[in-house]
């Protein structure tokens, strides 16, 4: 196990706060020397504060990274406060000179990287650049409107896959039915809602990948919980094996 | 050999079989049963999609296909999208 891996977290709002602040402490105590690599080209606004854990204005990457930054001396945190696309992205509209980075320009080999954003296209360009790579962990998980959330964790090493590519399972992550942020103009990034999701579904998204960060990469251990579904209203989580060993069965028909 | 925690494993050869949607994972009578007949029994319960697609690993399953015992049949739930 090295102590200087990249974790690279995507998206700092209603789960990414969360999930950086535990990540942050998890890092210092159990893999100092880390580096915590904190993306997102969106700004804290006031009506953010409902469900995100910010201190001031401004960018989320570079608004997190130097509150972090004095609290945990082991960890390097960097702020990338750009928008992620894709390797075909260039650039939407004239005029709109939003910072963008590229995801296979983002992410490389042996990162741990987390894709919590609030759409699918966005989680799609991630693993689609994960999957390119031989060694790497991708962590995502989201929520629908009040208490529903589900993570998952697609892990590949020495170029082959452990888990199954959450496309496999989720035609969403293939044809997208939303749009990715930072593929977008200022005035329809403007119009874009972020629903009616809760702060207690929010913060157990994180919780949950927080949990399979602690197995599968502090502890090592085999990610036989591949995905996860929750609800919090019914008190219930469902773990799902996609282990590719395990889901490899024959249908007869 | 695999170890599969939180893969329930019906017992084959009596007609059990297991159905999952999302936080649901019923193992039932069901062996000999369509996923069509499958899907109406366990939607009431479950509020399953009428155009959720069955699984069985990762293939999908058409709604003719007679389940077998001991089969793991997973109606797709999608995954959480905001954040």
């Amino acid at each position: 196990m090295t102590s200087t891996k990249r974790f690279v977290v995507i998206g700092a709002g209603g789960i990414g706060t969360w999930l950086i602040a535990g990540l942050a402490r998890m890092l210092e105590w159990k893999l100092p020397g880390s580096a915590l690599i904190i993306v997102d080209g969106d700004n804290y606004e006031e009506k953010n504060k409902e469900r995100q854990d910010f201190v001031k204005l401004g960018n989320k990457a570079s608004v997190k990274a130097n509150e972090l930054t004095p609290q945990f001396p082991s960890t390097t945190i960097i702020p990338v406060p750009k928008w992620v696309v894709s390797d075909e992205d260039t650039g939407v509209s004239a005029g709109d000179d939003a910072p963008r980075i590229k995801a296979s320009q983002l992410i490389r080999e042996d990162d741990v990287v987390f894709a919590v954003v609030d759409n699918f296209a966005a989680r799609k360009i991630l693993f689609d650049a994960a999957s390119k790579l031989n060694n790497i962990d991708v962590f995502t998980g989201g929520n629908d409107d009040l208490l529903f959330g589900s993570v998952y964790h697609y892990q590949k090493k020495d170029g082959i896959e452990v888990t199954e590519h959450p496309v496999s399972f989720h035609p969403e992550y293939e044809n997208p039915p939303d749009k990715n942020p930072g593929e977008l103009s200022c005035q329809e990034r403007s119009k874009l809602e972020g629903g009616t999701q809760l702060l207690a579904t929010n913060m157990a998204v994180a919780s949950f990948i927080l949990g399979r960060v602690h197995k599968t990469i502090v502890l090592g251990q085999s990610p036989d919980e591949t995905e996860i579904y929750f609800d919090l209203g019914l008190g219930k989580a469902e773990p799902y094996n996609r282990k590719v060993s395990q889901v490899s069965q024959p249908v007869m028909i | 050999m695999d170890q599969s925690s939180n893969q329930q494993q019906p017992a084959a050869g009596n007609g059990m079989a297991n159905v999952r949607f999302g936080v649901y994972n019923q193992p039932g009578n069901i062996a000999g049963k369509s996923v069509k007949d499958a899907r109406e029994q366990f939607s009431r319960l479950w509020g399953i999609p009428q155009d959720a697609v069955a699984y069985k690993g990762k293939d999908k399953l058409d709604e003719n296909y007679v389940i077998q015992p001991g089969d793991n049949v997973e109606f797709h739930r999608r995954a959480g999208e905001k954040g």
